[in-house]
């Protein structure tokens, strides 16, 4: 028993590669995306891959670490994965920040790709 | 031009309308929610608006009020809408925290509801 669900594995997986391939070599991100997929980032909102990868290959830092602070997934309408990320980033010699960060799977001749990408850095009112 | 897009409208309208019901009497949550949905409160799974509504009426403060930073839609492959939230929260006396919430609605008999909810407080490991 306690074998976890399926879209915990994948979602799970999915979010290990995409950190890993944002902060070693972001060009590799494009595998992960297909023409329909939609990007919003700090409000900003991308359609497909090529807007996407142009987006992401145009952020003005060097060098970029992740931390995952936790993760949950779950299965969503239509075969879909749901995956929801808190963390820690921190870009070039600026002060560690918090970030958000929601991504939806859906299986694609057999590869989970990435439809839906929402980013946004933990900034508030401080109202 | 400016309307906005239709998922923003729906996803925009949710959003308020969940934050007031939540704030004013949030055992009246239920109505948003269907068998079908997923909870995921801070890592704990919740399935089933039964469920869903009985963790949400059990949480131990008296008030609480949200205060939103920024909300992004999205549309989904499959006609739902994707709902990101990042604001503060202030519960009873405690002090004002961050927190992340995201929702996916979909439209069933003319009425958006919730299939999934994830809600975390925005802690960090200072890792």
């Amino acid at each position: 028993m306690a074998e976890r669900p399926m879209w915990e594995q994948v979602g799970t997986s999915f979010v290990h590669l995409y950190y890993q391939r944002f902060d070693s070599s972001r060009v590799e991100l494009s595998a992960l995306y297909t023409d329909a997929s939609c990007l919003s980032w700090e409000g900003q909102q991308f359609q497909g891959k090529t807007a996407i990868m142009e987006k992401l290959m145009s952020l003005p830092f060097q060098k970029i670490q992740h931390s995952i602070t936790s993760q949950d997934h779950q299965p969503a309408p239509d075969n879909c994965i749901l995956s929801m990320v808190v963390g820690q980033l921190k870009v070039d010699n600026d002060p560690v920040m918090g970030f958000h960060q929601l991504f939806v799977l859906k299986n694609i001749s057999d590869n989970w790709v990435c439809t839906n990408d929402i980013f946004r850095l933990a900034l508030y009112n401080f109202a | 031009m400016g309307d906005k897009p239709i998922w923003e409208q729906i996803g925009s309208s949710f959003v308020q309308h969940y934050y007031h019901i939540f704030d004013t009497d949030r055992t009246q949550l239920g109505s948003l929610y269907i068998d079908a949905s997923c909870l995921t409160w801070e890592g704990q799974q919740c399935q089933g608006k039964t469920a869903i509504v009985e963790k949400l009426s059990s949480l131990p403060f008296q008030k609480i009020q949200h205060s939103i930073t920024s909300q992004d839609h999205q549309p989904t492959p499959d006609s739902c809408i994707l709902s990101m939230v990042v604001g503060q929260l202030k519960a009873d006396e405690d002090p004002i925290i961050g927190f992340h919430q995201i929702f996916i609605l979909k439209n069933i008999n003319d009425a958006w509801v919730c299939t999934n909810d994830m809600f975390r407080l925005a802690l960090h490991n200072y890792g």
